[in-house]
């Protein structure tokens, strides 16, 4: 299990959202909250798999943040 | 493995080529945080970017994304964020600083753009309000202004042709 640790200040929660939506078909993801992160544990069948998901899903997180930030 | 990289202070880059990762420490007194991120976003098709802020500081991690980095390429890594970093900082800069004229230029770009007014909006239009006082007389016409003050003797011009006196042929 890999967990991946989310800075509130620098990621919207909403961005966290979408990434854990787009990327939970794609391993086993469990979100919890641990101050002052989001924390999303990735599980997956190898720890390469781990470390792929964990990666995508933190740049897709931080992708929608700039976004939003720029709206 | 960590090791330090030789070509920056060791308090703000640590390279972990056994990881394949780089973490590069970002002082925010010195680059805003639109600054950080857009330097980040540039970054997100080449590798795993991590934001982190331990204490005051930031702290950027870059995780390459397929193959396995040498610690130089890791070190070049760095490098360029770096440079995206301050290239996106003095951009952010530039963009507080002109905010006000290009907001103004924009606003006359629009005006322009919308065209001249429409028949509609002429009639709609009040034109009774004195747009400003003229106590020099500069926006009479020459003829408001030189015309011919009437005398005593003269006939009256609402008369008109029938009190004039007939011309003989």
């Amino acid at each position: 299990m890999t967990p991946l640790r989310l800075h509130r200040d620098l990621y919207a929660a909403s961005a966290v959202d979408r990434a854990f939506g787009v990327y939970a078909p794609h391993a086993t993801l469990a979100r919890r909250e641990e101050a002052p992160y989001w924390v999303v544990d990735v599980s997956a069948q190898t720890p390469e798999r781990e470390r792929r998901v964990a990666g995508e899903l933190a740049n897709y997180a931080l992708g929608l943040t700039v976004k939003e930030r720029t709206r | 493995m960590t090791t330090d990289s030789q070509a920056f202070p060791e308090a703000l880059v640590a390279v972990d080529v056994g990881a394949s990762a780089v973490s590069l420490r970002v002082d925010p007194a010195l680059y805003p945080v639109d600054a950080l991120y857009g330097a980040a976003y540039v970054f997100i098709d080449r590798c795993y970017v991590l934001l982190d802020k331990p204490d005051a500081s930031w702290r950027v991690t870059l995780s390459w994304r397929k193959q396995q980095p040498t610690g130089e390429q890791l070190r070049a890594l760095v490098g360029e964020f770096a440079n995206e970093l301050l290239s996106c900082a003095w951009r952010a800069k530039i963009a507080t600083d002109s905010r006000a004229l290009i907001e103004s230029v924009t606003a006359q770009a629009l005006a322009g753009a919308m065209g001249p007014p429409s028949l509609d909006e002429l009639e709609k239009f009040d034109f009774s309000e004195d747009t400003f006082e003229d106590p020099l007389g500069i926006a009479l016409s020459w003829e408001e202004k030189h015309k011919k003050k009437a005398r005593p003797d003269d006939p009256d011009p609402t008369q008109g042709a029938s009190s004039a006196p007939e011309k003989k042929p």
